[in-house]
């Protein structure tokens, strides 16, 4: 417990910045929705005059963008690039740090198992995350509300928004095990930053090609919103997907972290 | 009873050596210096039984429980000082002892205000903006303040000035009294000397001997250079124990090995300007183990 306090304390700050984030972005983005609305069908001529591959990579769909459910959808695809680099530099920073700052000749000689350790970490990356997502779930539907009123799902708002917290924990996970497995991590920012955005552009060029097998590598692209607003749900393959992914990524790093020399400085 | 009991215990990295085939035991309550020079093994050796890395072949025991299997219940009887300190840089000193003390479960409050009170340590600063020595103050009651019936240190004097490394080794002293046993390296002879009952010498990657620190002075060489204020017969010291007799001039130096009374016997029958009876280093005592071993 003392450990997981320690850690929560030590996230406080890179959680409180990056929540306030989240919500500028989707206040900023969800502001500009009842003028956007207004004149939707300009907009959609304007648009109709892009070419198709790039509205499909830049997640742009023209029937449903005049809609608060379709203007979100597309809102979102930013909003789970920056909940993206959130979660990877929270899991790679969060066991490698102790090495980086030289503090884990003093973690790992108390009188506690590493598996102890990286749990106690863990939860401490999941309260961070969990507290982000309530934080940006509820800036969303007080947003949601404010510009379109009682229109809209309120079920398929709360799914797309919730994909975020999916998302985030999957990129958690990935950077766990990258930080467990790479010897030592110079700058979490630059692989964090390196295999969000490698990704993201991966999901671009998925996009638009259409292609299945190529989808299961963009976890991007794993939450469909149109899907979701069609069907209420989220499509079972790729949400079996993202849990095997994680419960394999999380045992992996625990196993490789008991098994790790810690050098000396 | 002994405390550590190293057997076989083997760490390779790659290919490079870390310690091969150490073996030796520390008993309890005692003071057991381990000695060599860097890069010899002492730290692969220590991070080894405090299961920070992991051997490549041997065992080892502390308190009579393996290393690996009992590592977090064995560390709760630790206290383990590193050679270069690192902690939380934004936490107040204050604060990283208590975080430090809650991983034990007792009431360590005033027991870190009695060490840093010895070692006049600032408890409300912040990490961030202690000196070098300061820091190391840090890790001194960091690694002290549970009680711990196993102290390691790893070459734990460096950055502290003589004042408080006076003050450091009394503190380890009484510790010992009180009934700790003490794990002590380092690559300075003399602090080893003044400290420990027994010491194990290393030399890259292999324990060369382990031997009362008694033992270890009386078979060491002590290096005499005098100068004599008129030239005088160098054959004057051609005695038993006396090894690479030069003259320079007015100066003389040997080395000698043994009773030391018979020397300042030799030395009180002639008239000398200056005389220096120095220590041999450790590089020294090392060629001397050499020389035993060919």
């Amino acid at each position: 417990m003392n450990m997981f306090l320690h850690e929560l304390k030590a996230y406080r700050k890179s959680t409180l910045i990056w929540t306030v984030s989240l919500v500028a972005m989707v206040v900023l983005f969800l502001s500009m929705f009842p003028s956007f609305s207004k004149d939707a069908e300009e907009f959609k001529t304007l648009l109709e005059g892009f070419p198709a591959e790039l509205r499909k990579a830049i997640g742009l769909s023209v029937d449903s963008i005049a809609t608060l459910l379709g203007f979100f959808s597309y809102s979102f695809l930013y909003l789970k690039l920056a909940g993206a680099i959130q979660a990877m530099n929270l899991g790679t920073s969060i066991l490698s740090k102790e090495s980086r700052e030289k503090t884990a000749d003093f973690l790992l000689t108390k009188p506690v198992t590493r598996t102890q350790i990286v749990t106690s970490k863990l939860m401490a990356a999941l309260v961070s995350l969990i507290f982000t997502n309530l934080v940006f779930i509820a800036a969303t539907f007080v947003m949601a509300s404010l510009v379109a009123g009682d229109e809209f799902n309120k079920e398929a708002l709360f799914l797309i928004a919730l994909s975020l917290f999916m998302i985030q924990l999957m990129f958690l996970a990935l950077g766990i095990l990258v930080s467990v497995i790479f010897p030592r991590i110079k700058s979490v920012i630059s692989v964090s930053l390196g295999t969000v955005f490698g990704f993201f552009m991966l999901g671009m060029i998925s996009s638009t090609t259409d292609d299945k097998a190529l989808r299961y590598l963009t976890p991007f692209n794993y939450f469909d919103s149109a899907h979701i607003t069609e069907n209420l749900s989220y499509e079972n393959s790729f949400l079996l997907t993202v849990v095997l992914f994680i419960i394999a990524a999380i045992l992996a790093s625990y196993y490789f972290y008991t098994k790790k020399d810690v050098h000396s400085v | 009873m002994n405390v550590i009991e190293i057997k076989n215990l083997t760490k390779m990295y790659g290919k490079a050596r870390g310690i091969e085939d150490v073996s030796f035991s520390v008993e309890e309550g005692e003071i057991f210096g381990f000695i060599g020079p860097n890069g010899a093994g002492k730290s692969t050796t220590i991070r080894t039984l405090l299961s920070l890395i992991y051997p490549t072949s041997g065992s080892a025991t502390i308190f009579g429980k393996d290393i690996i299997t009992a590592a977090p219940e064995i560390k709760k009887e630790i206290g383990y000082l590193p050679s270069e300190v690192f902690y939380y840089d934004n936490m107040k000193v204050m604060d990283l002892l208590k975080y430090s003390a809650s991983f034990y479960k007792k009431d360590c409050t005033k027991r870190i205000r009695e060490l840093a009170d010895i070692m006049e340590l600032d408890l409300t600063k912040k990490i961030d903006d202690l000196s070098l020595g300061n820091k190391k103050k840090v890790g001194i009651v960091q690694g002290l303040l549970h009680e711990p019936k196993l102290i390691i240190l790893d070459e734990p004097t460096s950055g502290l000035d003589p004042l408080m490394q006076q003050k450091f080794f009394d503190l380890l002293e009484k510790e010992n009294k009180k009934g700790a046993t003490i794990l002590f390296s380092s690559h300075i002879l003399s602090e080893v000397q003044r400290l420990c009952d027994r010491v194990a010498i290393i030399k890259d990657g292999r324990i060369v001997t382990v031997e009362k620190i008694s033992t270890l002075k009386e078979n060491t060489y002590k290096k005499f250079k005098i100068e004599t204020n008129s030239t005088i017969e160098k054959d004057l010291f051609k005695l038993d124990g006396v090894n690479q007799l030069e003259q320079d001039g007015s100066t003389i130096s040997f080395l000698f090995r043994g009773n030391i009374n018979a020397i300042m016997r030799k030395i009180a029958e002639i008239e000398i300007a200056n005389l220096w009876i120095e220590e041999p280093n450790l590089e020294e005592i090392f060629m001397h183990y050499y020389e035993k071993e060919e």
